[in-house]
């Protein structure tokens, strides 16, 4: 039977050399200089592997400077990841400046909402905020994406194909990870090397949405922005809508209430 | 089970499930060459509303029972929820209008107020929560007549106030469309 330690050290090995087919899939699609955080990104995840396996290898036992250059590097890739997501958010949202600068606000509040949640229930216990912090960083990730998501749908944004699977594997990763986390949290330390494999495999599909984003779409111009209004112009017709909204709303209540009334 | 765990499987579970319903494909396409003035001069249904409702009193459907012709009286009444269900329509074709006008109006704006998209994001849920209900309320035949007596006497005052409102949008639009000395492009083509 294979030890869970082995199959989780294949599945390293297999992401690994998965980092390294996307990043030159991203340099043969010249994507490189388009997207300078996500390229950065993936380039984090493989020095992060090389760097921690050196580790395993110069200590055989795994012991508190192992551990320190694991959580480091990982503060690394965690900051490269919320800096990628930045980045797409902004290649969608940026052509349109007035849904841009009410959409940063909204996902600023959605991340800093989410992240707080989840550092309550640490009850100021250093080893559960560490543990919260990240947990709560992964779950901001998928919360923002998801929001970004549901905002393109209302105000009806087209999203390129290439952006929409960057972000759906940004966010897949996202909410994996909190969960095989938080199932596994109470056995995080017998389980260690079954949780780990469940968070390279998760990480592995994450890979493979991006290699095939990256490998079939293309970065096509998306339809030209709408000319620019007045600021002042919006605020007066979008007022006068509101209230226009308003009174149709009013004619359906008034309706529902004067049934009631006859009844 | 502990209220951390709850909490972020909960939460998890959640961005899931949206992310599933938010990352499929969109049925309405963005439009980029609608015209606002265009859309905003269409015709209203909601102004029709006190002929539709002149039609829907039911004192006429009264008046068909005291004269024994009960049969006609059915038709009729099949006849006056099938109006009414196709105002209903027309109401919410109207409002979705409304709601794409104003979703152009923020792409084109350089900065979307947030108070004023809330507002709109929750009328046009409270009215899709009604639309719904009254829907529901007319084709199970709960009523549907005598509700339109009172409303009829409410259309005229309501019609005035959305002419008001709808000339004063165009008066607006008007003058920003006008060429001003901070040359910014003109909407709707004008």
């Amino acid at each position: 039977m294979v030890e869970p330690l082995q199959l989780r050290n294949l599945a390293w090995a297999l992401t690994t050399t998965v980092e390294c087919v996307l990043f030159v899939q991203l340099a043969r699609r010249k994507f490189l200089d388009k997207y300078p955080w996500f390229s950065l990104y993936v380039v984090s995840t493989i020095v992060q592997s090389a760097v921690i396996a050196t580790a395993y290898r110069v200590f055989d036992t795994p012991n508190m400077v192992v551990w320190k250059i694991a959580w480091g590097s990982q503060l690394i890739v965690a900051f490269l990841r919320f800096q990628a997501l930045v980045e797409l958010t902004r290649k969608i949202l940026g052509r349109y400046p007035g849904i841009w600068a009410l959409a940063w606000r909204l996902f600023c509040t959605v991340g800093i909402l989410v992240m707080a949640n989840g550092l309550l229930f640490s009850k100021g216990d250093w080893y559960w905020i560490f543990h919260n912090v990240e947990r709560g960083l992964e779950l901001s990730i998928g919360a923002i994406i998801v929001t970004l998501f549901l905002f393109a749908r209302y105000y009806r944004l087209p999203i390129l194909r290439l952006h929409s699977a960057l972000m759906v594997g940004l966010c897949l990763y996202s909410a994996f990870f909190v969960l095989n986390y938080t199932l596994l949290e109470k056995h995080i330390q017998e389980l260690v090397n079954f949780w780990g494999f469940l968070d390279v495999l998760t990480y592995l599909a994450t890979l493979l949405i991006w290699l095939n984003a990256v490998t079939r779409y293309e970065e096509s111009a998306a339809h030209a922005p709408p000319p620019a209004i007045p600021k002042e112009l919006y605020g007066k017709l979008s007022s006068e809508l509101n209230l226009r909204l308003y009174h149709l709303n009013q004619q359906l209540n008034q309706l529902l209430r004067s049934e009631d009334q006859h009844r | 089970m502990s209220a951390s765990l709850l909490f972020f499987i909960f939460s998890a579970l959640v961005v899931l499930l949206l992310l599933l319903w938010a990352s499929r494909p969109s049925k309405h396409r963005f439009t980029p060459g609608l015209d606002v003035f265009e859309a905003l001069s269409q015709s209203r249904h909601s102004s029709r509303m006190s002929h539709i409702l002149q039609a829907l009193r039911p004192a006429d459907t009264e008046f068909l029972r005291q004269t024994g012709q009960a049969a006609l009286m059915q038709t009729v009444r099949r006849q006056r929820k099938r109006i009414a269900l196709n105002y209903l329509d027309q109401l919410q074709e109207e409002f979705e209008t409304l709601l794409e006008i104003s979703r152009v109006l923020a792409l084109m704006s350089p900065e979307a107020v947030g108070v004023e998209e809330m507002e709109r994001w929750k009328l046009s849920l409270v009215f899709a929560a009604n639309c719904a209900f009254l829907r529901w309320k007319l084709r199970l035949g709960l009523q549907p007549f005598s509700g339109f007596t009172l409303l009829s006497d409410m259309a005229t005052n309501i019609a005035r106030q959305l002419e008001a409102a709808t000339t004063r949008i165009a008066e607006t639009a008007v003058r920003g469309s006008e060429p001003s000395a901070t040359g910014h492009e003109n909407i709707g083509g004008l």
